[in-house]
């Protein structure tokens, strides 16, 4: 049924763009430069590659999960780099957070963090986990990660797009944002 | 033209006895008016209704003249069944109403287990906790838990600005962020009784399409991988990214965020090297896609036997809650309010709305591959002609709104989001022109209602994810 779908992508270039670790103009046009915020030198980088995400909602208005879900599109493709979500915290490596951090999905979070073996690193997505956006003082809301797990990556931006997930998700394992380095040229 | 504003005020009648109000409500219900929204204030509960034909707006009070005892029945103990979440809210917060919002007994029974599923859940997933009662594989009931996601928009806007509760309204839900911010714009025209004119009226119908869009690309997208088909999953995921980039390029932000202002349209944001010739282009070969995919989906019989019969909304429920958007209209509901209740640049355009009646899965993936072509022309035929930069002369600053007085104290907005029909009743301060109540029924909302009966009707557990992904419903947009 698909078989044009192969031969189209034979004559065609991939989708799928090089960034962050190489150059490309239209998703780095998109993307923010001060969007990653690394919060200390990771001691020893214990990822390689082959890094298991679980997504926690805290309270969003689901334009992170939008941004999100299209990571495994084709575009982003984020297992290429070893990433892929799975169902049970147990097996997860990162914690990916989204949304102000409600009163009520604040214990689910810490529950959550506290099933995943260590070691183990926390990505607060979005400008809501961060410092709670425009529901500061709101009620019911608690609007800092922080204090509830430690965080080990800030992804900011109003939802962060897909490029710039794909940073701080880099970030996460090593160390760095992957654009503030050198491209590595891996692929034009 | 006809004007988006509609006068309210002149449609208003108010009753004194709550049972009368209830029965005048239950009678245009039964007629050929379409119930909108069911907000409350102190001492008022207050109905709006569209007439289904001519979109006539009309607003029925009940002012309460501060008895003490409790008021009788809910409008949902009457089978009007479309403001159940709103019942459930104002119940809440007014309890000296004697409202019950209690929660439906659990089903009890040798063999049945619940199956909690949530907060936690699947791969990238808003916060719901869904109570799955099972009998083996088949679903017998399902319970939703909602409320994690409280963010307390509606009272946080009050006695704020127009501006500064425009920022609120523009996170409800992202994936619609337009058409809520459409909505409140309208409603804050309709108090000041303000005309945008043709060019801002023009880019809203656009901005507006290129969401809805995105939005139905993406829920086609699950629906294909709910069946295990990743290839047709990729293919419109990639297809909404296509139109999340052209977003970027025309208005500056990938969901258009802040793009719809009340009072017009904001240009700040536009970056100005778009190309239009080759954006068109870009269109014209998703919406041939967007036909190749759907027409090789239509051919792969693992992916027909899924859908078909899966989810069919009970006709009880259809005529009860009176489902909107793709779930309604796949259930034989034609109601959508761009024909309805024409706002933006909708009357210029004669729209072909698709309505299907089986209501099951299938019918909403038809719909909403149906709705998506025709967005995905008038996406095509508007740019066409679109001047970017005779807008920028209608534009106009969001805080004059917040230096001057509205001539109503109550403005209302109606769009067609994505998900279905969306309202904002805004009522404001008219010493300070300040928001003093906001009422939003969103299309999720009124939605979720249904959900629990279709899911329990005849569906085995294997159906629940495709069930889930046909409907496509947003939790923030519920939560609020």
């Amino acid at each position: 049924m698909y078989y044009w779908h192969w031969v189209k992508n034979v004559v065609h270039r991939p989708k799928t763009t090089g960034y962050p670790t190489a150059l490309d103009d239209t998703v780095q046009h998109m993307s923010r430069s001060g969007a990653i915020v690394v919060d200390a030198p990771l001691e020893q980088p214990f990822f390689k590659r082959s890094v298991a995400l679980r997504q926690v909602d805290g309270g969003s208005c689901n334009g992170c999960e939008s941004e999100l879900s299209l990571l495994s599109s084709p575009d982003y493709d984020l297992s290429r780099y070893g990433f892929s979500f799975v169902p049970s915290p147990k097996h997860a490596d990162v914690l990916v957070v989204t949304g102000v951090i409600t009163r009520a999905l604040a214990p689910v979070i810490r529950t959550v963090y506290d099933q995943m073996t260590a070691p183990k690193r926390v990505v607060a997505v979005g400008a809501c986990a961060i410092d709670g956006w425009v529901f500061q003082g709101a009620p019911d809301v608690l609007g800092r990660l922080d204090d509830i797990v430690p965080v080990t990556v800030r992804i900011h931006g109003c939802p962060p797009t897909p490029g710039d997930l794909l940073r701080g998700l880099l970030a996460a394992v090593d160390g760095a944002d992957p654009a503030s380095l050198a491209p590595r040229g891996v692929r034009a | 033209m006809p004007s988006s504003t509609t006068t309210v005020d002149s449609n208003r009648q108010r009753l004194s006895d709550y049972p009368q109000w209830l029965q005048v409500w239950q009678r245009a219900r039964e007629g050929e008016y379409e119930t909108v929204i069911l907000s409350a204030s102190d001492d008022m509960l207050s109905v709006v209704l569209m007439h289904r034909q001519t979109g006539a707006v009309y607003s029925l009070d009940w002012s309460r003249s501060f008895q003490q005892k409790p008021l009788g029945p809910p409008p949902s103990a009457l089978g009007i069944l479309e403001t159940l979440s709103a019942e459930h809210e104002l119940a809440r917060q007014w309890p000296r109403w004697g409202w019950r919002s209690g929660r439906r007994p659990p089903v009890r029974g040798k063999g049945l287990f619940i199956y909690p599923l949530g907060p936690v859940r699947a791969d990238v997933a808003e916060s719901l906790l869904y109570q799955l009662t099972v009998m083996g594989d088949d679903i017998v009931h399902v319970q939703l838990e909602n409320g994690f996601k409280r963010r307390h928009i509606r009272e946080l806007a009050v006695s704020r600005t127009v501006s500064s509760a425009y920022s609120l309204v523009s996170v409800f839900t992202t994936t619609s962020n337009v058409h809520h911010s459409l909505a409140m714009a309208q409603a804050v025209e309709d108090a000041w009784e303000v005309d945008i004119g043709p060019g801002a009226a023009v880019t809203r119908t656009l901005v507006a399409e290129l969401e809805r869009a995105a939005s139905h690309l993406g829920d086609l997208a699950a629906i294909a991988v709910s069946t295990g088909l990743t290839v047709a999953q990729m293919e419109f995921l990639h297809l909404k990214e296509t139109i999340l980039r052209i977003n970027d390029q025309l208005f500056g932000h990938r969901y258009s965020r802040h793009t719809v202002i009340p009072g017009g349209i904001n240009t700040e944001l536009w970056p100005r090297q778009a190309d239009l010739v080759q954006i068109r282009q870009i269109v014209t070969n998703v919406l041939t896609e967007v036909a190749t995919i759907a027409r090789d989906l239509e051919n792969t019989t693992s992916f027909l036997d899924r859908l078909h019969g899966a989810g069919t909304v009970p006709a009880q429920a259809v005529a009860a809650i009176r489902p909107v958007g793709p779930v309604g209209r796949a259930a034989g509901l034609a109601m959508d309010v761009r024909q309805v209740h024409p706002y933006a640049d909708y009357p210029h355009h004669n729209l072909h709305i698709p309505v299907l009646s089986s209501g099951d899965s299938y019918a909403r993936f038809r719909i909403r591959v149906a709705e998506l072509t025709v967005s995905l022309k008038l996406i095509h035929e508007i740019l066409r002609n679109w001047d970017r930069d005779a807008i920028r002369v209608q534009s106009d600053k969001l805080t004059r709104f917040d230096e001057s007085r509205p001539r109503r104290r109550t403005g209302i907005g109606l769009v067609e989001a994505p998900r279905g029909l969306l309202a904002y009743q805004i009522h404001f301060s008219p010493d300070t022109g300040r928001i003093a109540q906001l009422h939003v029924a969103t299309p999720s909302q009124r939605n979720w209602a249904v959900y629990p009966v279709t899911m329990a009707n005849g569906n085995i557990l294997q159906d629940f994810p495709i069930v889930d992904a046909s409907f496509s419903l947003s939790v923030a947009g519920w939560d609020g």
